[in-house]
């Protein structure tokens, strides 16, 4: 077992960059993730979060930058900073023509003392355990994540890293996973998760940090993005789009209005919206339809991640 | 600690899985050894590899002619030590060299194929390790196959002619227990070719990440290497190929015999492989893990 600096940060990341050709995959990201955290990677895909994972397994060397594990450097050793730490990026794989169980003995083989007596427990945690002697070519997606949970288990991890553990599964599936994750979070392993949902996010981490075009758009505690999230998207269908526009565009509270697929779009808090409203129906205008298809943190989060494509198109 | 139960954990604990010892080599050789067993492949190789000189001896023995164009063709319904060595000759050219790149052709590209290697290099065990490993597991199941191939020529052999009296290479006569002697020495003489074989086919893998061709390349060599030996042209060059070296035990079973040739094969047998080893340990060593 490593000794380790108290109150060192369980991931350092330090200007970390990743470039393939004339793409920044990854570019001068720095990320802190602190014992017991849940730790949400948040961004559209292509955003870079893979590629940090890879290059926070050892997987990838970064052109630039370092990552620490409990204070030790990813590189020139990934084994090992690697110690204690798990996970899997992208879909965890397996060799199809072993079953469940032989794939975890050979992974307990590769981590060495005590995976081995773990295989058993690890299995009845992702609720595998009755179709573990069944090879791997036969499992759904949602079995080899479960199976790829399993494997991180073995190691009896300190850090879990999760890249999009509900990425393809089923709305059944997708609640199982995030109830491991927050039982697992309960039981002291810090976890570090990536995902382009927000919600999912929300719903399970107690930081975040969102990546937008392999850069940190927002780094910090889930409670001050609430904090921020105050605009909602809004879609307005009136008698006369055209002339609800004119209105909503220039109202104090107002960002983003446009007219989009027929439908007045804009950006408003709930204040805002019962003010329109009101506004709307005295200049003659009937609402048909006032939604909001997204909640206040989604809004906030395509904001700060389509940023550049905004201003890639202007 | 228990994967459900686990207690908080400070900031001085780190995961005890890893432990303090790294699993070596010898876990890798383990892992790979019951990935290569476990596949349909190996064994249905391996069965062909047990059949297929039963069958030959069966059909030479009832059939008048014998292949007498091949060294010891004429024995084998004399003797049954020739049967071993006439699969030897007719093997060693491009059967062995397939047999290496089927196996060791595959081992490391089959990851790329399943995309499993980032499953293995996130747990405990070094780039390093897992290289020598595999290479050692490649090495040694790619020698199993051809002494199963030997092994099973010799007692289709036995079995079915008999172990007479042999005649060595200048044609003289050998005790059964010599003519054993033989057989068994020359199977064991063309490992280190194959073995040169098997490096070329790991290191292709590695390089192109494609099983296919980790297997075609290293038999298409072989065949480049058999062509020019039919030219008349350097002797230099003909005897640094890898294919020269599989005839190397006929100078040992020569009258009188002679071993320059066995040891000048070892040499280039050994420079192959360790070439392609070092080649495809710089590449693997230094290789960005993207797929998967």
């Amino acid at each position: 077992m490593s000794v380790v600096e108290i109150g060192e940060p369980v991931v350092r990341a330090h200007e970390l960059t990743k470039v393939y050709g004339d793409l920044r995959a990854v570019d001068r990201v720095s990320i802190k993730v602190q014992q017991g955290d849940v730790y949400g990677l948040l961004g559209p895909n292509g955003a870079g979060k893979t590629t940090f994972m890879r290059m926070l397994f050892g997987l990838i060397r970064p052109d630039s930058g370092d990552t620490h594990l409990w204070g030790i450097p990813v590189q020139p050793d990934p084994v090992a900073a690697l110690s204690g730490v798990a996970g899997f990026v992208e879909t965890p794989r397996f060799y199809p023509y072993l079953s469940g169980r032989a794939n975890l003995e050979l992974l307990a083989r590769l981590d060495g003392d005590g995976s081995r007596a773990r295989i058993d427990e690890a299995l009845d945690v992702v609720q595998l355990a009755d179709r573990a002697r069944d090879r791997v070519r036969g499992y759904s997606y949602g079995m080899v994540q479960r199976l790829g949970v399993a494997a991180a288990l073995l190691r009896d991890p300190s850090l879990l890293v999760l890249d999009e553990p509900t990425n393809g599964l089923d709305p059944a599936g997708i609640r199982d996973m995030r109830e491991l994750v927050r039982r697992l979070a309960g039981e002291g392993i810090t976890i570090l998760l990536s995902s382009h949902n927000m919600s999912e996010v929300d719903e399970i981490c107690t930081k975040v940090a969102i990546m937008r075009r392999g850069r940190v758009a927002f780094v910090g505690p889930m409670h001050e993005l609430r904090g921020r999230a105050d605009r909602a998207t809004r879609h307005l269908d009136t008698t006369n789009n055209q002339e609800a526009l004119s209105l909503v565009s220039g109202r104090p509270g107002v960002s983003r209005p446009q007219l989009d697929g027929g439908l007045v779009t804009f950006d408003a808090d709930d204040r805002t919206v019962e003010q329109l409203s009101r506004e709307l129906v005295t200049a003659g205008l009937a609402i048909r339809t006032l939604t909001a298809p997204t909640t206040a943190l989604e809004t906030l989060f395509f904001t700060l991640t389509e940023a550049d494509q905004q201003e890639d198109a202007a | 600690m228990s994967i459900t139960s686990t207690a908080a954990r400070t900031s001085t604990a780190r995961g005890s899985a890893t432990g303090s010892r790294r699993p070596g080599i010898g876990a890798v050789f383990g892992v790979e050894a019951r990935k290569i067993l476990s596949q349909t492949k190996t064994r249905a190789i391996a069965l062909v590899l047990v059949v297929a000189p039963w069958v030959f001896i069966l059909l030479v023995l009832h059939q008048d002619r014998l292949p007498l164009e091949t060294l010891y063709g004429r024995y084998l319904k004399v003797s049954g030590f020739a049967t071993p060595m006439v699969v030897l000759v007719a093997a060693a050219q491009w059967v062995l060299p397939l047999l290496a790149s089927i196996i060791s052709g595959d081992i490391f590209s089959a990851e790329d194929t399943h995309g499993t290697f980032k499953t293995i290099l996130t747990r405990s065990t070094s780039r390093s390790a897992i290289f020598w490993g595999k290479t050692l597991a490649a090495f040694i199941a790619t020698s199993a196959l051809v002494l199963l191939l030997g092994a099973s020529s010799l007692l289709a052999g036995l079995t079915t002619v008999g172990a007479q009296s042999f005649v060595d290479v200048g044609s003289g006569e050998l005790t059964p227990g010599h003519g054993l002697w033989m057989v068994v020495a020359s199977w064991l003489s063309v490992l280190p070719p194959v073995i040169g074989f098997a490096a070329i086919a790991l290191c292709v893998s590695i390089l192109t990440r494609s099983s296919v061709l980790g297997v075609v390349i290293p038999v298409v060599v072989g065949l480049v290497f058999q062509m020019y030996t039919f030219l008349n042209a350097w002797d230099t060059v003909r005897h640094s190929l890898l294919n020269t070296p599989m005839n190397a035990w006929r100078g040992l079973f020569d009258n009188p015999s002679y071993s320059a040739p066995f040891w000048h094969g070892l040499a280039v047998s050994a420079v192959y492989t360790a070439l392609f080893l070092a080649l495809g340990y710089f590449v693997f060593r230094n290789r960005n893990v993207t797929e998967g």
